[in-house]
C-alpha cells in the first residue's frame, strides 16, 4: 500500500493557470476527496497523479520515490473515470481482465480473480455481456471491478456518482466506500458534490482556483472552515458581518446584529470578520427573552421533515434555518432566534 | 399517419420518379439488354442468347482482365487503407483553424475532378518531371523511371483519387471514440501498441468498413484512370467495357461483361461483410 | 488536451517520425494538383514543374481554343442546370423523407443515394441504353438527366443534414400561429436550411462539372464537357493549355470548398 505525498504542482494551459501550487498527503489507506466547483483544479491534479498530464512544476511521490518521470502504463493505479470508459467491443469479464490479459497472467489466475472481482462488486452473472447491455449502476461497478482487479497501489476516482441517478448514487457511494476500506487501498476522489465528500472521506481538500483552499478532515472542513469559499460549498451557511472584534483566550468576544457573544474562530482574526451560522445552529426562541436575534419571517417552505424559513434581521442581514416540521410559524411573523455558540464559528471577512 | 403528412409524401415523387426512370429501369433494362445477340446495323440485335455470359465464362482473356481489375482493386483499397490511417489520425486530433485547414486539404482533391487529377500525375511522373528529378536529385536512382502507361501508375492514381473517400469516415470514427478508453487502457498497463491495437483499432471499425467498400466499389468500377494512364496495352474491365459500347458497338457484350463485374463487386463485398459482421456488432458502440 | 498527455511516455521520440509521415502524406495528395497550377503558369513550351518562366500565355491559349472554350461553356451550363433541379427535388424530397418513419426511412434513405452507390459505369451503361430506347440517346437534353441523376445525392444529402437540425417543434409552432404549411415552409424551414441547400446545390454543380464517364457515354454527337475535351486534348496534344484548363477545373472546386466552409462549416459537411 502506498502513501503519497503531491507538492507544489503547478498546471498551466496558455493563460489559465489550472494548477497553483497543489499540495496534499494521503496515508497508507486514506479515501482523500479533492472537492470543489467545475474549473478549480480537482480533475487536473488527479490525471497528474494517473499519469495522463505532465504538471510543468511540483512533484508527487508515492512511499518517497518520485513518479512523474513514469509514464501512466506502468504507474500500476487503478482509474474509475466520469464515463466509465468501458470498452464498448469488449465484454465485462473482457473489461475487467484487459489489465491482466496484457500481463499475460495464465487463464486459470485470470478467471479466478475476474471471479473475484465482479464478487467484490456484487456483479456475478454478467460476465458476457456487452457494457451497453447493462444498466448505468452496473457498468459503474465493472469499472470499479477493473479498477482493483490489478490489486493497484493507488486508486483514482473521478466523479464517479456523477452520471448516476440520486438512489443509485447512494448505493454505489457505499460500494465504493466498504471495497476501498476492506482492500486497505489508498485512493484520490474527485467530486464536486459536498455530502459525497463529507460522508466518504477520511481528509478533504477543498480547491478554489487551481490551489487548496483548505486540507483537513471532513468535520473540520464543515464546522471550522477557514474561509468564507469552503463554508459555503461545504454546506448550507449564513454568515454575519461582526461590528466589533476582540481577540480572548481560547476565542473571540464580538458584537453581531446587536448582540454580544463569545466564539471559537479561525486564529489570527484582527479586524473584520464574519460569523458563521450553521441552519442547524439556530433555532426559533419560544419566548423572546431567550431569544439573541429579533426579525420577521420572510420566507416558509414545508419540506416535509422540517420547514425552510428565512428570517430578515432589522439591520438588513438574513438567516436561514431548519424549524420543526409542525412548528406554528407563519410569513410576516416577528420570531425571536437562538443560536447554540458552541457551533458558531468566525472567520475573516473577504473583501470581494 | 395524418393527412398532411401522406400529401407531404407526394413532395418526394419527382425524385423517386428520377431514380427510378433513370436509372432502377435502365439498369434492369442493362441485364435485358446483356441476353441479346448481336446486331448487324443496330448495336443490338432482336432474339436472346445467354452466349455471351459462356463467351466471357470460358475465354481466358476475359478472366485475366478481371483478375487484373480485381487484383488492382483489392491492392488499392489496402493502400488507400495504410495512407488514409495516419491520415485520418491526425486530422482527428486537430481542432479549431487547424482542422477546418486539414478539413480544406481533404476536400480540395474530393472536390477536383479525377480527370484532374490524374493529369496531375502525368506531369509529376513525366521522365523529366518532378519526381524523376527529385529522385535523380537525392541519388536514389541513376536514370528516370519510366512511369506513365504502367499499372504502378494507375495504382497510385487511383489511392490518390480514392484517399478522401478512406479519411473522411475513419476521421468521423476515431473522433467518435472518447479519449478516456485510450486513458483507461494505459491505467490498465497498455503500452501506446497495444492501445491502438486493442481500443482504438477495433473502435475505428465502423469507419474503416464504409471507407473500405467504397474505396474498392468504386476503384474496381473506375474508368478514367486506367483509360488516361494505363495505356494502350493494358485492359481493366471499365475499360474493356467502354470499349465495347463506344468503339466497337458490341452492347450485349459490353452488358454482360458489367454484369459480371458487378456481380463479382457485390461477391467481395457480401465476404468482406460476412467476415466482418462480428468485428462491426461489437465496435458499434 | 490530448497534445499534452504524457500517458506512454517517449513522446519525444515518435513525434517527429509520424510527423514526417504525415507531412509525406500530404505531400502526396497535393503534388499532382500543385504541379497543373505550376505547369500553367510556364512561360515554356513544355508541360514542365517546375515551370520555367512565368506566363499567362497558356490561359490566352486556351480561350483561343474553340473546343476547350466551348467545353467549359457546356460544363458550366449543364452544372447551372444541374444545381438548380437538384436542390429543388432535393428539398422536396427532405420535406417528404421526414415523415417516413422507422424501417421504412432507411430504403428511402438508400434509394435517394442509390446513384452514389453503384458505381458511376453501371449507370452510365444503363442510361445509355435507356435514353437510345427513348430517342433521347446523344442528346444534350439526354446528356443533361444523366448529370442530375448522378448528382442528386449530394444534394439530397446535404439537404437533409440541414433540414435535421429544424426541430419539429419550430413547424408545429408556426402552425399553432397560424400559418399554412407552404407559409411555414417559406418563412420557417427554408431560411434555417438555406446554407444546406445552398451546399447542396455547390455540390452538385462541383460533381457534375467533374463528371467524366458518364459524360462519355451519353455526350450528345460534336457536343463535349470540359473533362471530355480535357481528355482528347490530352491524348493527341500535351501540352500546358491542359493545365491552364485544369487549374480551372481546381479553382472551381477551392472556390467550392472555401464557400462550403463559410455556409455550415466543412466539419459539418464532410
Amino acid at each position: 500500500m502506498a502513501a503519497v505525498e503531491v507538492r507544489d504542482l503547478r498546471k498551466r494551459y496558455g493563460s489559465f493557470l489550472a494548477l497553483d501550487g497543489v499540495s496534499l498527503t494521503a496515508q497508507t489507506g486514506q479515501l482523500v476527496t479533492l472537492l470543489g466547483p467545475s474549473g478549480c483544479g480537482k480533475s487536473t491534479t488527479l490525471r497528474c497523479l494517473a499519469g495522463f498530464l505532465d504538471p510543468d512544476g511540483g512533484s508527487i511521490s508515492i512511499d518517497g520515490s518520485d513518479i512523474l518521470g513514469v509514464p501512466a502504463n506502468r504507474r500500476g493505479f487503478g482509474v474509475v473515470f466520469q464515463n466509465y470508459a468501458l470498452f464498448p467491443h469488449m465484454t465485462v469479464a473482457g473489461n475487467i481482465g484487459y489489465g491482466l490479459k496484457l500481463q499475460k497472467r495464465p487463464k486459470t489466475e485470470m478467471a479466478e480473480r475476474i471471479a473475484d472481482a465482479m464478487r467484490l462488486v456484487r456483479l456475478q452473472g454478467l460476465e458476457d455481456r456487452y457494457p451497453r447491455q447493462i444498466s448505468g449502476g452496473q457498468q459503474q461497478r465493472v469499472a470499479l471491478a477493473r479498477a482493483l482487479v490489478l490489486r493497484p497501489r493507488l486508486l483514482l476516482l473521478d466523479e464517479p456518482l456523477a452520471n448516476l441517478d440520486a438512489r443509485l448514487r447512494d448505493e454505489v457511494r457505499w460500494l465504493i466506500r466498504d471495497v476501498q476500506q476492506e482492500s486497505g487501498i489508498t485512493a484520490f476522489y474527485v467530486t464536486h458534490d459536498q455530502s459525497e465528500a463529507m460522508a466518504m472521506s477520511d481528509m478533504v481538500a477543498v480547491m478554489k482556483e487551481g490551489r487548496v483552499a483548505q486540507f483537513a478532515t471532513p468535520r473540520e472542513i464543515y464546522q471550522k472552515p477557514v474561509e468564507r469559499y469552503v463554508a459555503d460549498f461545504t454546506g448550507e451557511a449564513n454568515f454575519l458581518s461582526c461590528t466589533r472584534v476582540a481577540p480572548v483566550a481560547g476565542g473571540y468576544d464580538i458584537e453581531v446584529a446587536g448582540a454580544h457573544l463569545r466564539v471559537a474562530g479561525v486564529p489570527g482574526i484582527r479586524d473584520r470578520a464574519e460569523l458563521l451560522l450553521r441552519p442547524e445552529a439556530l433555532s426559533i426562541a419560544p419566548d423572546t427573552g431567550q431569544a439573541l436575534f429579533q426579525g420577521r419571517v420572510e420566507k416558509l417552505a414545508f419540506l416535509g421533515a422540517s420547514q425552510h424559513c428565512e428570517v430578515r434581521l432589522p439591520d438588513g442581514g438574513a438567516l436561514k434555518l431548519a424549524v420543526q416540521a409542525n412548528r406554528p410559524v407563519g410569513v410576516g411573523d416577528q420570531a425571536g432566534i437562538r443560536i447554540d455558540s458552541e457551533h458558531a464559528w468566525l472567520m475573516p471577512e473577504v473583501r470581494q | 399517419m395524418t393527412r398532411g403528412a401522406r400529401l407531404r409524401l407526394l413532395l418526394a415523387l419527382p425524385a423517386v420518379a428520377l431514380i427510378f426512370v433513370f436509372m432502377v429501369l435502365p439498369i434492369t433494362n442493362m441485364v435485358e439488354m446483356s441476353f441479346r445477340t448481336l446486331g448487324t446495323t443496330a448495336p443490338f440485335g432482336d432474339s436472346y442468347t445467354t452466349g455471351h455470359y459462356s463467351r466471357i465464362l470460358s475465354d481466358g482473356y476475359y478472366w485475366q482482365v478481371l483478375l487484373r481489375s480485381l487484383v488492382t482493386a483489392l491492392l488499392v483499397t489496402l493502400l488507400c487503407l495504410l495512407v488514409s490511417y495516419p491520415i485520418a489520425w491526425h486530422m482527428s486530433k486537430a481542432h479549431g483553424f487547424k482542422a477546418v485547414m486539414l478539413y480544406a486539404l481533404i476536400a480540395s482533391p474530393l472536390m477536383t475532378g479525377v480527370l484532374v487529377r490524374n493529369f496531375g500525375w502525368m506531369i509529376v511522373t513525366a521522365l523529366n518531371g518532378p519526381l524523376n528529378e527529385t529522385l535523380l536529385g537525392l541519388g536514389i536512382i541513376e536514370r528516370p523511371l519510366r512511369l506513365l502507361f504502367t499499372q504502378g501508375l494507375v495504382v497510385l492514381a487511383l489511392v490518390h483519387v480514392f484517399v478522401p473517400f478512406m479519411v473522411l469516415p475513419i476521421n468521423n470514427a476515431l473522433r467518435n471514440i472518447p479519449p478516456a478508453l485510450v486513458e483507461a487502457s494505459s491505467s490498465m498497463g497498455a503500452n501506446r501498441w497495444q492501445a491502438f491495437r486493442d481500443v482504438i483499432l477495433p473502435l475505428s471499425f465502423p469507419g474503416i468498413y464504409p471507407g473500405v467498400i467504397l474505396v474498392f466499389v468504386l476503384s474496381i468500377a473506375a474508368y478514367v484512370t486506367p483509360a488516361l494512364l494505363g495505356g494502350q496495352m493494358v485492359s481493366y474491365m471499365p475499360t474493356l467495357i467502354v470499349a465495347e459500347l463506344n468503339g466497337t458497338f458490341r452492347w450485349p457484350l459490353g452488358s454482360a461483361l458489367a454484369i459480371v463485374l458487378a456481380v463479382v463487386t457485390l461477391i467481395c463485398v457480401a465476404a468482406f461483410t460476412l467476415l466482418t459482421a462480428k468485428l462491426m456488432e461489437k465496435s458499434r458502440a | 488536451m490530448t497534445d499534452q498527455t504524457n500517458t506512454f511516455g517517449n513522446r519525444r521520440v515518435m513525434a517527429p517520425a509520424f510527423g514526417l509521415l504525415i507531412v509525406l502524406l500530404y505531400v502526396f495528395l497535393l503534388a499532382p494538383l500543385v504541379t497543373i497550377v505550376g505547369a500553367s503558369f510556364t512561360g515554356g513550351l513544355l508541360m514542365r514543374f517546375p515551370p520555367e518562366g512565368l506566363s499567362l500565355q497558356w490561359y490566352r491559349e486556351f480561350f483561343a481554343r474553340q473546343d476547350l472554350v466551348d467545353g467549359l461553356l457546356m460544363s458550366l451550363r449543364i452544372g447551372t442546370v444541374t444545381a438548380v433541379v437538384t436542390t429543388a427535388v432535393a428539398i422536396m424530397a427532405g420535406l417528404a423523407g421526414q415523415v417516413i418513419s422507422g424501417r421504412w426511412s432507411g430504403w428511402f434513405q438508400i434509394g435517394m443515394t442509390l446513384p452514389l452507390l453503384v458505381p458511376e459505369l453501371l449507370t452510365a451503361i444503363g442510361l445509355l441504353f435507356f435514353l437510345y430506347k427513348i430517342e433521347l440517346g446523344k442528346s444534350v437534353i439526354g446528356l443533361q438527366i444523366g448529370h442530375i441523376l448522378m448528382s442528386f445525392p449530394y444534394a439530397y444529402v446535404s439537404i437533409v443534414a440541414a433540414l435535421r437540425q429544424v426541430p419539429v417543434s419550430l413547424e408545429e409552432a408556426s402552425a399553432s400561429l397560424g400559418a399554412s404549411g407552404w407559409q411555414t415552409f417559406r418563412l420557417v424551414i427554408l431560411p434555417l436550411v438555406m446554407p444546406g441547400v445552398a451546399m447542396g446545390g455547390i455540390f452538385a454543380f462541383i460533381n457534375s462539372f467533374d463528371l467524366y464517364t458518364v459524360s462519355l457515354l451519353l455526350k450528345p454527337l460534336g457536343g463535349n464537357t470540359l473533362p471530355l475535351a480535357l481528355f482528347d486534348f490530352l491524348t493527341y496534344e500535351f501540352k500546358p493549355t491542359a493545365a491552364a484548363a485544369a487549374t480551372i477545373s481546381i479553382l472551381l472546386s477551392i472556390l467550392g470548398v472555401a464557400l462550403v466552409q463559410r455556409l455550415v462549416g466543412l466539419q459539418r459537411a464532410f
